[in-house]
């Protein structure tokens, strides 16, 4: 099964990966759209940094999720075969339950025309995530799980 | 009827208990009971409900083919009024009976009514049902009955007594239905149980200029009805509000009516072990009925919110089903956004704050942002956050797991407080540990 690792020794804060992740979340996939006209538009992936030292983290779709558990609506759920957990728009009523207990911080409020929480899906649609295939320096890396083990 | 498991309450515990019961045991028979006639919904949404944001599709917590998916049986309307742990049975109000191998009591909470006399008669718990007006609201029934009273009868004023959550939630819908809101508080503050003073003084600031009345340090003292319905409200002060419609929410207390009290222990809501299994065998109880471990004040406590009621039915369901598990025990926390305001408040902030805590405080005076963290012996114990709320469940994380933050103190309360500032060994655990499954 192959995870998400972070790299922070390699990460240089260049924020691709917000970037890729805030085009691929918008209606129009197009970036100076997405940017410019798209305002309730958040990343899924936050880069973290003070000096020279950064990281990007992203939900980290956990075995217990207490997002899931803390959800009010049933909208926050984890699929039982994939293991990805994503939060149904239609069922969030914005009471921000998922921010209150993620203690990685990734879960954000989307302000738009309806409140709702927004989190990575781990972009299921791709072959890979898009903050992973497009960082430059692999401090996103999609491995097997065997392989962090031998590291 | 008989079942290997049997569950009393339809909702966050005893859902989360079956689900995590049929994930060990594909077999066992499960049956479901629940007093209400709906499959089942989300409680905290009936709020949203109301005030017609959501609407009963969109209630559901658990799909209706979840019971039929995980072969789990369900009976509504079955009110239990009784049980008997020798027999390991018990009985409902129609007089029949369920027996069980293990038993889950998830009842949840019911309304506190306070001993309000009202005209012409005894005390507001006994007149409620006979007058037209009053209502609680904590089940969906008594939310559609009150939509439906409100739209009927053109309802433009709405008296809630209680500024709590559930009352503030309450009001919020009226609002949004075009009523005006009036709020009445016994103590000095609204939301005295779960903010601060200057986060009680924000909301209060927000209401107010929505046009909304509070009366804090004033209670009912006598309500007047009419023709069968809410006419005068008389509060202890003296002044008098004409309203066709009060809204009692002053708090919820355990559902325990039908226990064996011979044989199952109660202090502030049944009495559980680390496994969830109350003082009678092969009987356990989870959610707003149960008294768990409150790792903060460091002893039982009821502590009736959403999470840890799924929490504890969870670890209820393994237990039941034969595999070890133990509750790890957990502390109050509260999500919600009233009136345009986003809040959470968690732990001993405000009221439960002790005198030698360590206060960290942000504010932006001109608007409704205020961030406090409180700090006791190096480990944050109580947050608040109003306006800006992102991250705060890297706070939740740092109080349940006990970290020590006296190197990052300074860090704690800046506005991009993140994980890259968290001690280096809790950072290394959460930011290079585990990855995430694809
Ligand atoms: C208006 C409102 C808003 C809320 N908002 C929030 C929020 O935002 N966040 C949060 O964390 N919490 C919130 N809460 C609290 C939250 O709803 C509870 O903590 C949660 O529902 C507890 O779940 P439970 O399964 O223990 O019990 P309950 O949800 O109370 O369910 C009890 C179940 O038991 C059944 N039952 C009870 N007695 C019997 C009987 N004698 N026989 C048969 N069946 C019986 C009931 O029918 C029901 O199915 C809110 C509560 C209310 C009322």
């Amino acid at each position: 099964m192959k995870k998400i690792y972070i790299k922070e020794e390699y990460c240089i804060g260049c924020r691709l990966c917000e970037i890729y992740c805030q085009v691929k979340h918008s209606k129009s996939k197009k970036i100076i759209k997405a940017f410019k006209t798209e305002l309730d538009m958040v990343p899924m992936v936050t880069v973290e940094e003070i000096g020279h030292h950064s990281f990007a983290v992203q939900c980290r779709h956990c075995p217990d999720a207490p997002c899931v558990d803390a959800c009010i609506s049933g909208a926050m759920s984890k699929n039982e075969k994939s293991g990805v957990v994503t939060c149904d728009d239609q069922k969030c009523v914005g009471c921000w339950s998922c921010i209150m207990v993620c203690p990685y911080g990734v879960i954000k409020r989307k302000l738009g025309e309806k409140k709702i929480a927004s989190k990575c899906d781990l972009c299921q649609d791709e072959l890979e995530p898009v903050c992973v295939k497009n960082c430059p320096n692999e401090a996103l890396v999609l491995a097997e799980e065997e392989e962090k083990d031998e590291s | 009827m008989k079942a290997d498991y049997l569950i009393i309450g339809n909702s966050a515990a005893g859902l989360s208990a079956a689900e995590s019961i049929r994930l060990l045991d594909s077999h066992g028979s499960i049956l479901v009971l629940t007093e209400e006639n709906f499959k089942n919904y989300s409680k905290p949404l009936i709020t949203y409900y109301l005030a017609g944001k959501v609407n009963l599709d969109q209630m559901y917590y658990r799909s209706p083919a979840f019971y039929a998916q995980k072969n789990i049986m369900l009976c509504t309307d079955t009110c239990i009024v009784g049980m008997n742990t020798e027999k390991k049975e018990v009985i409902s109000a129609q007089g029949r009976k369920f027996s069980y191998n293990k038993l889950l009591i998830a009842s949840g909470g019911i309304p506190v009514l306070p001993p309000i006399p009202v005209s012409g008669g005894g005390l507001l718990k006994d007149e409620m049902k006979k007058i037209e007006g009053i209502y609680t609201l904590t089940t969906l029934e008594d939310a559609r009955r009150l939509k439906k009273y409100i739209e009927k009868n053109h309802i433009r004023k709405a008296v809630v007594l209680g500024a709590g959550l559930i009352g503030l939630k309450a009001a919020e819908a009226c609002l949004e239905l075009g009523l005006t809101i009036h709020l009445i508080e016994l103590s000095d503050r609204i939301l005295a149980a779960t903010f601060d003073h200057k986060a009680s003084k924000i909301m209060e600031a927000r209401i107010e200029q929505k046009q909304g009345r509070i009366y804090t340090s004033n209670t009912i003292k006598q309500i007047k009805a009419s023709q069968g319905t809410v006419e005068k409200l008389i509060l202890a002060d003296g002044k008098q509000i004409d309203t066709n419609l009060l809204i009692a929410a002053v708090g919820v207390r355990p559902h325990t009516a039908f226990i064996d009290a011979g044989t199952i222990e109660t202090e502030r809501g049944i009495i559980v072990d680390k496994h969830m299994q109350t003082t009678a065998e092969h009987v356990y109880a989870a959610g707003d009925v149960a008294s768990s471990t409150d790792i903060l004040k460091k002893r039982a406590e009821n502590i009736a919110i959403w999470p840890l009621a799924v929490m504890q039915g969870r670890v209820a369901g393994m237990n039941m089903a034969g595999k070890r598990q133990e509750y790890g025990g957990g502390f109050f926390m509260n999500a919600v956004e009233i009136m345009g305001i986003p809040s959470i408040s968690m732990g001993l902030s405000g009221p439960q704050e002790s005198k030698d805590a360590e206060v960290l405080t942000q504010e932006d005076g001109s608007s409704s942002i205020y961030r406090k963290v409180v700090i006791e012996k190096n480990r944050i114990v109580g947050l608040i956050m109003l306006g800006h709320i992102e991250r705060a469940g890297i706070y939740a994380g740092l109080i349940k797991n006990r970290i020590d933050i006296g190197n990052i103190k300074e860090n704690i309360i800046r506005e991009d407080f993140g994980l890259i500032q968290l001690p280096a060994d809790y950072k290394k655990h959460l930011v290079v540990g585990e990855g995430i499954e694809v």
